[in-house]
C-alpha cells in the first residue's frame, strides 16, 4: 500500500521543487510581470496588456510562423513515413542491428553541429557536390539560396531526426501480436499487403504522438536556421523563437520579447494540454 | 516471419545508410585538410594530411587557448548538470511512486505542464532575474536551470513504477527508515533508469545552445557548441578548417557515449515514451 505521508513526500520532492521553482515556476510568473511593462534600455512605463496586443496583431510575429509551418506540414509527415518504412525495413532485414544503429547516429550530432555541417557540404566554396555537376554541365551550382532554405532545413532535421523516429516505431511494430501478420499471410497477404493494410494501421497512435511531438519541436525551431543565419542572412523573423531572441537582444525590446515568448509558449501549452491528459493516465496518477 | 536477406529490402537500407552517414564521413575527411584543400570539395581525405598539424594544434592555439576551456566547460556542465540533475529528478520521483499526499494529482500535473514551456519562454526572465543578482555571464547561470529536469521526473515515475510494492513492504517490514529505503534499495534497483536518464542529460546539456547563448558573454565560460560557432577570423568569417576541427572535436564525446547508451536505450525508453 502506498503510504500516506504528506510530510516526508515533500522532503523527498523539496530539493526538485526548490530548483523548479526557481528556474520554471518564477521565472514565468516575473515574466508574465515584466511583459506587462513597456520597456526602452533601463527605463519601463506600464504598459498593462499593451505588448500582448501589439504582438498579436504584429504580422512579423506570425508570419515567422510560417518555417515551422512548412515544417510541420512537409518535413513532419515526410518523416514519419520515411520512419514508418524504415521501421517495416528492421522488421524484415537480418542484421538489422546495423542498421538501427547507423540511422539512429545523426541523433548525437549537436543540432548546431549538424546545421554547420550541412551549410558546410551544401556551400559554393567547400561543397563535393560542386565539382560533381561541374561535371554534369551546371556552372555555377548554389545550393543555399534564401528560396531553397526550407528545404535545406527539411533535408538537415530529416537527417537528424529520422532514425530517432524509426526506432520508435520499430518498438511499437515489436508490440504487434505476431499471429494478425501470420493469419493474413496464411489466406495468401503478400508482406507488403500485411504491411499496409494490418501494421500502418496499428501504429496509428504512436505516429499521432509523434506528430504532436513534433509540431512542438518545430513551432520552437532555433537552432538550425539560426547557425544557417551565419552564412545567408535572414530576416529577423525567421522563426519565432528566432524573433524573440533578436527583439530581447538586438533590439532591447526585452519585454516585448518575453511577451512574445509566452504567446508562442501558450500556443505550444495548448497544444501539449491534450498530450498531457493521456500520459497522467497511463502513469497511474489517479489511483 | 522469417529474416529475409534479400536484395530488394538492402537496397533502401543501404540508401539510406549513405544519407546517414554521409555528413559523418564528410566531417572525418574534412578534419584532414586545410583551407586550400576544404575549398577544392573533394570526397577524400587530403594528401598531406593535416589533421595534427594545422587543425588539432591550430584550434587549440586558437585565441590563446580558449578551446581547452571549453572543452573543460561543456564537461563540467554536462557532468554536474546530469548528475545532480537526475538525482534530484530520482528523488521527486521516489516520493510520487511511495507516498499518497495532498497535493499529489495537482503537482504532477503542474509539474509537467511546466515541462512544456518552452526554453525560450524562461530563459528571458531568467537572464533578466541572474542580472540583478549579478549571477549574468557566470559558470552559476548555465548550471542551475540545468539541474532541472522535469522530463526526468516523467521518466523517473515510470522506472520507480517498475519497482514492486513489495520490495518497499519488505524493507520497511525490516525497520528501514525512508530515506535508507530509498539510497539503499530503491536506486540500485533503479540503476539502468539512472543511467539512462544520467546519459541523456548529459546529452542534452552537452548540446544545449540557446541557455549559453543568453546567459554569457566571456568567451571562456562558453561550452564547446558555442564556441565552435565562434571560430573566426578578425573580420569575422570562420575559419573553415579550424571549425571543422572544432565540430569534429565537440562530436566525438558523444558519439563515443552512443556507444554507451547504446546497450540502455532501446527498450525502455521507446516503451517510456509511448
Amino acid at each position: 500500500m502506498r503510504k500516506t505521508s504528506t510530510l516526508k513526500a515533500y522532503a523527498f520532492l523539496a530539493p526538485f521543487l526548490v530548483f523548479f521553482a526557481l528556474v520554471f515556476v518564477y521565472p514565468v510568473l516575473f515574466g508574465g510581470y515584466l511583459s506587462l511593462f513597456g520597456q526602452r534600455g533601463a527605463r519601463m512605463w506600464w504598459v498593462g496588456l499593451g505588448n500582448y496586443a501589439t504582438v498579436l496583431t504584429d504580422p512579423q510575429f506570425w508570419g515567422g510562423f510560417g518555417l515551422p509551418a512548412f515544417l510541420l506540414f512537409v518535413q513532419v509527415p515526410l518523416m514519419l513515413l520515411l520512419g514508418i518504412i524504415i521501421a517495416l525495413l528492421y522488421e524484415r532485414i537480418k542484421h538489422s542491428r546495423v542498421y538501427r544503429l547507423i540511422f539512429y547516429l545523426p541523433y548525437a550530432m549537436p543540432g548546431i553541429v549538424a546545421g554547420l555541417l550541412w551549410a558546410y557540404i551544401f556551400s559554393k566554396s567547400m561543397s563535393p557536390f560542386v565539382p560533381l555537376m561541374h561535371a554534369f554541365g551546371v556552372k555555377n551550382p548554389n545550393f543555399i539560396t534564401y528560396p531553397s532554405l526550407p528545404w535545406i532545413l527539411l533535408i538537415i532535421i530529416l537527417w537528424e531526426w529520422t532514425g530517432y523516429t524509426s526506432l520508435i516505431l520499430y518498438s511499437t511494430l515489436l508490440s504487434i501480436p505476431k499471429e494478425y501478420a501470420e493469419q493474413a499471410q496464411l489466406d495468401g497477404a503478400t508482406h507488403t499487403q500485411v504491411a499496409y493494410y494490418i501494421k500502418v494501421p496499428l501504429l496509428k497512435n504512436t505516429v499521432l504522438v509523434l506528430f504532436i511531438f513534433n509540431a512542438i519541436g518545430a513551432l520552437q525551431v532555433f537552432n538550425e536556421p539560426w547557425i544557417l543565419g551565419q552564412l545567408i542572412t535572414l530576416s529577423p523573423n525567421y522563426t519565432p523563437a528566432i524573433y524573440i531572441y533578436n527583439e530581447a537582444f538586438s533590439y532591447g525590446a526585452f519585454t516585448h520579447a518575453i511577451a512574445m515568448g509566452l504567446v508562442l509558449a501558450a500556443v505550444i501549452f495548448v497544444i501539449s494540454f491534450f498530450f498531457l491528459r493521456r500520459s497522467t493516465k497511463e502513469l497511474n496518477i489517479h489511483a | 516471419m522469417k529474416l529475409t536477406r534479400s536484395l530488394k529490402y538492402h537496397v533502401p537500407s543501404i540508401l539510406f545508410a549513405i544519407f546517414f552517414l554521409f555528413p559523418f564521413y564528410w566531417l572525418l575527411e574534412s578534419t584532414t585538410k586545410d583551407n586550400t584543400q576544404l575549398l577544392q570539395g573533394t570526397f577524400t581525405p587530403g594528401i598531406p594530411n593535416h589533421f595534427i598539424h594545422d587543425n588539432l594544434i591550430g584550434i587549440f592555439a586558437f585565441k590563446n587557448g580558449v578551446f581547452a576551456n571549453w572543452l573543460f566547460n561543456s564537461f563540467m556542465y554536462a557532468v554536474s548538470g546530469s548528475l545532480i540533475g537526475t538525482f534530484l529528478a530520482a528523488l521527486a520521483g521516489f516520493a510520487f511512486r511511495r507516498y499518497q499526499f495532498f497535493g499529489r494529482k495537482f503537482l504532477f500535473v503542474l509539474i509537467l505542464g511546466f515541462a512544456m514551456v518552452p526554453g525560450f519562454a524562461t530563459a528571458l526572465p531568467l537572464f533578466v532575474m541572474f542580472k540583478n543578482l549579478g549571477m549574468i555571464d557566470s559558470y552559476w547561470a548555465v548550471i542551475i536551470p540545468s539541474l532541472v529536469n522535469v522530463f526526468g521526473v516523467y521518466l523517473m515515475v515510470v522506472y520507480w513504477n517498475q519497482i514492486p510494492e513489495e520490495m518497499f513492504d519488505a524493507a520497511m517490514i525490516d525497520g528501514a527508515g525512508d530515506f535508507r529505503i530509498f539510497w539503499r534499495i530503491g536506486l540500485p534497483s533503479i540503476v539502468p533508469g539512472f543511467t539512462t536518464l544520467v546519459l541523456l542529460s548529459f546529452v542534452a546539456i552537452w548540446n544545449n545552445y540557446f541557455l549559453p547563448l543568453v546567459m554569457l558573454s566571456s568567451s571562456d565560460k562558453f561550452p564547446l557548441i558555442l564556441g565552435i560557432t565562434t571560430v573566426t577570423s578578425l573580420q569575422g568569417f570562420p575559419v573553415y578548417n579550424l571549425s571543422v576541427m572544432g565540430a569534429f572535436l565537440t562530436s566525438v564525446p558523444l558519439l563515443i557515449l552512443f556507444s554507451f547508451m547504446q546497450r540502455f536505450l532501446s527498450p525502455q525508453l521507446t516503451g517510456a515514451i509511448k
